[in-house]
């Protein structure tokens, strides 16, 4: 009798909350943002929805509105779309340009306290405006998996440092450093590109590095597990060096910082008549030289403009007790840098 | 005045007290106490939990010793120091304390599920399940308790390794300096672990139903040895995943932890943590509702089941009250304050009067 009481139970309150089945909601994938036309709506926002068809392929669908919160273009969004709107399955949130020079941190908030949106959504910039962004058709996957799959890999395998949302909440908190998102830029219908790096001062962009500072910003803040470099020898050889693997070490005195880059990889490519020793010494040497003149312009410029993306504010507080970051804001300004880099080429391929 | 013993069918094995105790202290002050020691403390506030950790391994000595003397739980050792009238009257405090412990465990609880899970969950229906649930398992006896406790901590121990996806995305530089805190700081993070670490002081309520207590020492120390390091450790990936500013927002920094963790299978681990923190939290519920009622037969002489079903009711006829944050906060913090009241206040005391009274009836003999 206890059983049965127990079972019947068991069964009536498992109806107690709201189901959700899969083919009958619309789960948002991937988010654009632009500042709105009209000045009394705040934000315009594009929701980028996934649509799974019987035969496999997937038709992206979005909806744009506006309004002054994010609650609100999602409610402005619901009225568009045929099933319930969830958040769950997010996974890429674009910022149009205006809006990120005005600041994106509002935005990011409700990310935060929104329980159903995951740590590991990428969050980029984009040249020209979000709602284009998504509006493409790229891929057969899904405009979402696309840019998705195109930050990630280029994260693990080229020049993006490691980025999501965690982590720029992260930066976005920790006093003395500041965060950084990767810009992305619609070439096409069905073509999106890695445009470069926005650098943020707090939640607002300041300066967007170009795709060719890339290598040297990632050595700066990230480390490299299988990084890619063209060195240029003399005349017109060039020698490709692949598999790179990078750490760096950031010492900082009182007004001083140093910072040392090593590096190592393996020579994969080369047009000259033969990689003698003598060749890969000089590939090695030009190599040093070029990323230390350029990370040593990159710290300059960083400095120049206010900003800290590479935290050495967090390092040098990490090393000293009661730490002042006010002073450091005045200490910073007027610090000095030395770039070491050392290379070393370990392999040069399977003929010599 | 010689109380009857319990029988030996009905007692548990020495070892067993390490799951009890265990599975008593964790429970859902682990979900988020990360922040709350680091609002004194800031990143030094590991230290403040080790620290927290010795001094309870002092308290459980003190409970031990006490066990000792009077050859009984803590009824016995009131009794004993003031007398049979006296005695009973204080352990109301107590039956207050547990049941206020087992409503604060599920409201949280629930609190938790709305929050990331249902908005729409009923409070009351969810604790009335979870009520019929736990009078089912206090009605098979101490022994069936034990077994919950001994489940409800091994079975999810797996949650641990998951918070190892969180080491990927952290620095651990966040925790240097050490020692950036001034001690009054340290002490007072230590303090607000209260909450966190309490749940060992059962050991007091069961002791006649160990086969051997003096052997269960041993293991209730390695307890809370145990649940001091796991503390640590956690709080030490939590500091170094969030930015100090960062963790100051997270309620539930926990559980924000899993939403870094990605598995082929599931998009969202926090539905898989939390539906297994009902595990977590089904020994602790357990274990309070059956010491309330022990006590409540104890002292009125009344079947142990009458208590029981006094106990759920009493929850039951409140949690539906407690609806907001704010009120579920402030439950929190008296529950805290009471804990930290009763283990490091009045077992203490408690212990100096039984080695008083001790003193005074071996002169009496003489």
């Amino acid at each position: 009798m206890k059983k049965l009481i127990l079972l019947c139970l068991v069964l009536l309150l498992s109806g107690c909350v709201d189901k959700e089945i899969l083919d009958d909601i619309n789960i948002e994938v991937g988010v654009g943002y632009d500042l709105a036309d009209d000045l009394k709506d705040k934000y315009r926002g594009t929701v980028l929805f996934q649509e799974f068809q019987p035969d496999k392929s997937v038709i992206n669908r979005t909806f744009s509105g506006s309004g002054k919160l994010r609650q609100d273009l999602l409610l402005e969004v619901t009225k568009q779309s045929s099933e319930p709107v969830v958040t769950g399955g997010l996974k890429l949130a674009v910022f149009g340009p205006e809006l990120s020079k005005k600041g994106i941190y509002d935005l990011v908030d409700s990310f935060q306290r929104d329980a159903s949106i995951g740590a590991r959504v990428f969050v980029a910039t984009s040249e020209g405006k979000a709602e284009d962004m998504l509006n493409g058709e790229y891929g057969t996957r899904g405009n979402s998996t696309y840019i998705y799959n195109l930050i990630q890999h280029n994260i693990e395998h080229r020049d993006i440092p490691k980025t999501n949302l965690h982590i720029l909440a992260n930066d976005y908190y920790q006093e003395g450093k500041d965060p950084f998102l990767p810009r992305l830029k619609k070439l096409d219908d069905d073509k999106v590109e890695i445009a470069g790096i926005s650098l943020f001062s707090k939640d607002r962009e300041v300066e967007v590095l170009p795709v060719k500072d890339m290598f040297f910003f990632k050595l700066l803040v990230d480390k490299y597990s299988e990084g890619n470099f063209d060195v240029k020898l003399k005349k017109d050889e060039l020698a490709a060096v692949k598999s790179l693997r990078s750490k760096h070490k950031i010492k900082i005195t009182d007004h001083h910082a140093s910072i040392t880059i090593n590096i190592e990889g393996i020579i994969r490519e080369y047009t000259g008549d033969k990689l003698a020793s003598e060749v890969v010494g000089a590939v090695q040497k030009n190599l040093e030289k070029k990323v230390e003149k350029e990370c040593l312009r990159l710290l300059k410029q960083f400095q120049e403009l206010g900003i800290d993306p590479i935290g050495l504010g967090q390092m040098k507080k990490s090393k000293h007790r009661n730490f002042d970051f006010k002073k450091w804001e005045d200490d910073y300004k007027t610090l000095s840098f030395d770039v070491k880099c050392n290379v070393t080429i370990e392999e040069t391929g399977v003929i010599e | 005045m010689k109380e009857q013993p319990v029988p030996e069918r009905l007692q548990i094995s020495p070892f067993l007290v390490f799951y009890l105790v265990m599975s008593m202290q964790i429970g859902i002050g682990v979900l988020g106490y990360q922040r709350i020691i680091a609002m004194d403390a800031g990143y030094d506030a590991w230290i403040s939990i080790l620290f927290a950790g010795a001094c309870i391994h002092v308290i459980v000595w003190m409970i031990y010793k006490i066990g000792d003397t009077v050859g009984g739980d803590i009824v016995t050792a009131h009794k004993y120091v003031v007398g049979n009238f006296l005695g009973k009257a204080l352990c109301f405090i107590f039956i207050g304390y547990f049941i206020l412990y087992s409503l604060t465990v599920v409201r949280t609880f629930i609190e938790v599920i709305q929050v990331w899970m249902f908005p729409e969950l009923s409070t009351f229906w969810f604790s009335f399940g979870f009520m019929i649930l736990c009078v089912y398992i206090i009605f098979g006896g101490f022994r069936t308790v034990v077994g919950t406790a001994f489940f409800g901590l091994v079975l999810p121990a797996y949650l641990l390794l998951t918070f190892g996806w969180a080491i990927k995305f952290s620095n651990f530089y966040n925790l240097l300096p050490i020692w950036d805190h001034s001690i009054k700081e340290l002490l007072t993070a230590s303090y607000h672990m209260s909450l966190t670490f309490i749940g060992f002081e059962i050991i007091l309520f069961f002791y006649p139903f160990i086969k051997e207590p003096k052997k269960s020492q041993k293991w209730a120390h390695l307890a809370v040895l145990t649940t001091t390091l796991i503390y640590t450790i956690l709080a030490i990936i939590t500091f170094a995943y969030f930015s100090e500013d960062q963790l100051a927002k997270q309620i539930w920094a926990s559980l924000t932890m899993w939403k870094i963790v990605e598995m082929p299978f599931v998009e969202r681990f926090e539905y898989i943590g939390i539906a297994n923190w009902n595990l977590i939290i089904l020994p602790n519920v357990c274990i309070s509702i059956w010491i309330a009622s022990r006590l409540i037969k104890r002292v009125f002489n009344i079947r142990q089941k009458v208590g029981v079903f006094f106990v759920v009711a009493a929850v039951l006829s409140v949690i539906h009250f407690l609806d907001t944050r704010e009120k579920i906060n402030m439950l929190n913090n008296y529950v805290g304050k009471m804990g930290f009241a009763f283990t490091f206040l009045y077992i203490p005391l408690l212990f100096a009067a039984v080695m008083i009274a001790k003193k005074l009836k071996k002169g009496k003999k003489k």
